[in-house]
């Protein structure tokens, strides 16, 4: 794309915090110009230079991404007041879309800021712990062959195995709240995350993991821990938390039917409460 | 892991289902055979008053009804809504698709409908009849509905002021597309449509009711703007000495406008 109108700078601004707790303020970077730019490689550039539009020298930025390719999900942050991966994210498109020509960094809103752009992902790990994200096969002995899976299955499956717990569905999401511990004086680790791991287990565990619950539950395998896992959905900070304003199937990168989930999960979930009830 | 739970955390599941339920019955339901109930004024006075006559057959039941299958639960279904109103965070800014919208306006309405509510239940009904309470209703111009003077009462409190119809279209738009909104996310939530075509057929539906419902609500209201209640009055009154007459209605002179006038007539109407 050779236009005329091609910026000799790419503004950035971007939202630091020194470590947790602590206050963000804003900076301002200017980037020489160069085509098919993503974020990281602006970041990349900041960093091999960390000076702000006003000639001072800072810290470079935190930042965190790994396959570059939008399979990892860690780079994933607020481009422009919108949530989603950094490595993905284009200048060329991103500059076409803004007016200011200004292009705005930020952490996530929704997780607690490690260091400027690095937030602590936990909660959303937590939250596929829960729910048993997994298939149980390991053992002593071997198991066999797991059972056939027709081809319907498999394709009802794949869209919902797609998920590489991103959190940009919870970042949207106007139900799941921050939940922020701060580590007190002389706190050890262990204790911390203790209190980290409380506080997240009754709030919200976000639509990603009731996704989750879903495509293990419809694994022949995975069934064996189908109760398990539609209890812990009705546990505080379940599926009941949902408010059904649709955002995180909007913004999920990977386009996984979140809703469908949601409504699947929300009929098992009932049939499980109410046969709980009678039994 | 040790956690205090809150009795709203250790239930929130069932409270939220219940909230759920409420909001489809009693409430929803009772909104919409109130509103097709009032809109029966368009078919003439006799035909409204003969609907409120059935009603008020409940006699002394009617205390329990009232509370039991609708206040109760409407302030149950309104407070824990409050409560959930205020525990989401809205980002229609950052994220402005229909759907977040209508999750913000879902809210906004409940808080609207609550308001109307309240201040509609003591407009007409009053709350509560015992009688200090009634006497300060009276006083301050609430509680204006006899239930043998049905239509010609409401008209009068509709006409007394323009800000009670204006209060009344807000409130009733408020409420319908609460409803009919409701119904709709309430299908997810229970997971009765799931695949997104059969969200969106569902939608629709829910659109069209709310629609027809509105439709209604806002006819009833119209009625009782335009009604002339001298006219209503006198057929009621008529109606009223019949019934007495007939052992149809059991006769209560709080139910009237005008007891004193009714008692004289009944006199003289004995054979
Ligand atoms: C009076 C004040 C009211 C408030 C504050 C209120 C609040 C709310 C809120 C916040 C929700 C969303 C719940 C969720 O999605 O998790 C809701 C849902 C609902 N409300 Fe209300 N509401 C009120 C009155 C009403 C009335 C009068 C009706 C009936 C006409 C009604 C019917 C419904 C329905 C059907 C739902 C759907 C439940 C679901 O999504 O599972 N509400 N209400
Ligand atoms: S469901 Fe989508 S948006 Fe949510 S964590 Fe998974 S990939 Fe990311
Ligand atoms: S549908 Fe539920 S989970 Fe998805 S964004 Fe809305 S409230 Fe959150
Ligand atoms: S670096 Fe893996 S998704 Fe962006």
């Amino acid at each position: 794309m050779i236009a005329s109108n091609q910026p000799s700078v790419i503004k950035v601004r971007v939202k630091r915090q020194d470590g947790p707790g602590q206050a963000a303020y804003w900076q301002h970077f200017d980037i020489p110009y160069e085509e098919n730019l993503n974020i990281i490689s602006v970041l990349q550039k900041i960093a091999a230079k960390p000076i702000t539009r006003d000639g001072q020298r800072v810290a470079p930025i935190a930042w965190d991404c790994g396959c570059l390719e939008e399979v990892c999900g860690s780079c994933t942050m607020l481009i422009n007041g919108r949530v989603r991966q950094s490595c993905s994210a284009l200048i060329d498109r991103l500059l076409e879309d803004s007016p200011s020509g200004e292009v705005v960094l930020e952490p996530m809103s929704k997780f607690p800021v490690v260091r400027d752009l690095v937030v602590d992902r936990a909660r959303i790990f937590q939250a596929l712990k829960k729910v048993k994200a997994w298939v149980e096969v390991d053992g002593y002995f071997d198991m066999g062959p797991g059972p056939k899976q027709s081809r319907t299955q498999q394709e009802a499956a794949y869209p919902l195995s797609e998920c590489m717990s991103c959190g940009c569905c919870l970042e949207a999401c106007p139900q799941y709240a921050k939940v922020e511990v701060i580590r007190e004086a002389g706190e050890s680790e262990e204790a911390y995350r203790q209190r980290v791991e409380a506080a997240n287990s009754v709030a919200f565990i976000g639509p990603h993991a009731i996704n989750q619950a879903v495509l293990f539950n419809s694994n022949p395998t995975g069934q064996f821990k189908k109760a398990e896992r539609l209890e812990a959905l009705t546990e505080p900070g379940g599926i009941q938390v949902c408010g059904n304003a649709q955002n995180c199937v909007a913004v999920c990168p990977k386009h996984i039917p979140l809703t469908t989930s949601i409504a699947q999960a929300g009929r098992a979930v009932t049939v499980h409460a109410v046969k709980k009830f009678f039994e | 892991m040790t956690n205090e739970l809150t009795f709203i955390q250790k239930h929130e599941f069932l409270l939220r289902r219940i909230h759920s339920l409420t909001g489809l019955v009693p409430v929803g339901l009772y909104m919409c055979v109130h509103l097709i109930t009032n809109a029966s004024i368009l078919n003439g006075v006799e035909a409204f008053q003969n609907a409120v006559y059935a009603i008020h057959s409940l006699g002394n039941a009617l205390v329990f009804v009232e509370w039991g299958a609708i206040f109760l639960p409407l302030l149950f279904h309104a407070i824990f809504g409050v409560y959930i109103a205020y525990s989401g965070q809205f980002n229609t800014s950052s994220y402005g698709t229909a759907k977040n919208w209508r999750y913000v306006a879902q809210r906004i309405t409940g808080l609207i409908a609550f308001v109307f509510i309240v201040s509609h239940v003591a407009h007409m009904h009053g709350w509560f009849h015992v009688g200090f309470w009634e006497k300060l209703m009276h006083s301050l111009g609430l509680a204006q509905f006899r239930a043998y003077n049905a239509a010609s009462t409401a008209a009068m409190a509709m006409q007394a002021n323009i800000v009670w119809p204006i209060l009344y279209a807000i409130g009733i738009a408020a409420s319908v597309f609460h409803f009919a909104n409701g119904v709709w996310t309430m299908g997810i939530t229970w997971g009765v449509w799931i695949s997104p075509a059969a969200q969106k057929r569902a939608d629709r539906i829910c659109a069209a009711i709310g629609v027809g419902i509105l439709l209604i609500g806002f006819s009833a209201l119209g009625g009782f703007m335009t009604l002339d209640a001298q006219k209503a009055e006198d057929i009621e009154n008529r109606m009223y000495t019949e019934s007495v007459n007939t052992g149809r209605v059991v006769p209560n002179a709080k139910k009237l406008t005008n007891p004193k006038l009714l008692e004289e007539q009944a006199g003289t109407a004995k054979p």
